[in-house]
């Protein structure tokens, strides 16, 4: 059994290269910690990944944030979500910093401009891999099918609040499946 | 005093939004009403939230906070927009792990696990609406397969499909593949 401080540091510095490279909205974290936790170091599971990620845009306040609380505190504890949550907000506290003091210099620069374009184009296939990653152990049963194909269309084509999408889910869940998970017949 | 009006403003602005640009409301309301930034100066921040790695709210309380009162200031507003994640989002974690393995729970989460990877999936759509095609081309007046053809950012699609293979097909890691990408965009963008 390692000790519980290297665990700590393990998580502070993870989180911090993670906030390093979280762009586009966010949601890059999912993949990231996917690689990150679920498959170098099995501190977490598909599992709590996809659902740690409900509750995250659920919540109020920012779901990264929010992300690395619950993470942090399923693998290490309240230390845990407290250095998960500051490890990924230093790089953003950084970087802003420095971006804000050449903000007038980066903002009308064309290779800046370039450099961002790709950057905003690489989210979309990370999305996508965390997505295919999700899709064995979000979809058991048919039920399961038609909640997601309903989720994909009301959020793509309408401002439905996202918080309301999980609580209807959630019920949806409790009623389908009302403690009967063995049998897989939904 | 200003570090506690910080604090206390964001932790506001993280109470009442649910993150991203539905932020900026918020954001708006707060930092106009004591004068820390003007309308024009939240829509930069937008733009150097694009920039930078990291969410809209941290940024912008950081920025606000750099402004109005240094380095100290920064952190109190950070800290206060984090409230919600801090209180919240920390108690449910602890009922979450303690309810594990519970038959009721585990039922509830097999509804909304499918129905979140339908939200991030429609989140991947969204942002591919506004990264490849040009504003106003899915305009239902004017709407030929032509005009929509002509508007896709085809050089971007090009970036997206190369890090996709590199990243799911040789399992490139997602820091290099983020960086090779912003690499073609130079090239390419």
């Amino acid at each position: 059994m390692e000790k519980k401080g290297n665990r700590l540091l393990a998580i502070f510095c993870t989180m911090f290269k993670i906030g390093l490279f979280t762009f586009g909205g966010g949601w890059s974290i999912i993949a990231q910690m996917q690689n990150e936790f679920v498959d170098k170091r099995k501190w977490m599971t598909e599992d709590q990944i996809i659902d740690y990620m409900s509750l995250a845009k659920s919540f109020p306040g920012i779901m990264i944030i929010n992300m690395s609380v619950f993470s942090g505190y399923a693998m290490a504890g309240a230390a845990g979500a407290a250095v998960a949550a500051v490890g990924l907000s230093l790089p953003a506290l950084l970087a802003i910093a420095v971006v804000t003091y050449f903000y007038g210099a980066l903002r009308d620069n064309v290779y800046v401009a370039k450099v961002l374009s790709g950057v905003r184009s690489v989210v979309i296939p990370i999305i996508l891999s965390a997505c295919v990653r999700m899709w064995p152990t979000a979809l058991k049963g048919k039920s399961a099918v038609v909640l997601l194909t309903v989720s994909f269309l009301v959020c793509t084509f309408t401002n439905f609040s996202k918080l309301l999408v999980i609580v209807i889910a959630l019920a949806i869940g409790l009623l389908v499946w009302r403690g009967r998970i063995n049998d897989d017949l939904s | 005093m200003i570090y506690l009006r910080l604090f206390l403003s964001f932790m506001k602005i993280g109470f009442c939004s649910f993150g991203g640009m539905t932020m900026i409301p918020v954001i708006n309301d707060e930092v106009l009403r004591y004068g820390w930034m003007t309308a024009s100066e939240v829509m930069d921040i937008v733009a150097v939230a694009e920039m930078t790695p990291g969410s809209l709210g941290i940024n912008c309380a950081t920025f606000v906070g750099l402004r109005t009162a240094g380095i100290p200031g920064a952190a109190v507003a950070s800290l206060g927009v984090m409230m919600p994640s801090l209180t919240l989002s920390l108690a449910a974690a602890h009922f979450i792990l303690r309810l594990k393995g519970n038959k009721l729970l585990e039922s509830a989460m097999r509804g909304v696990r499918p129905a979140s990877l339908g939200m991030l999936a429609a989140a991947g759509v969204t942002l591919s609406v506004s990264t490849f095609l040009a504003d106003g081309a899915l305009n239902p007046a004017a709407w030929s397969l032509g005009t929509v053809f002509g508007a896709v950012s085809w050089n971007l699609v090009l970036i997206a499909v190369i890090s996709g293979v590199l990243l799911m097909k040789f399992k490139l890691s997602i820091p290099k593949t983020i960086l090779i990408a912003a690499a073609l965009g130079l090239l390419l963008g």
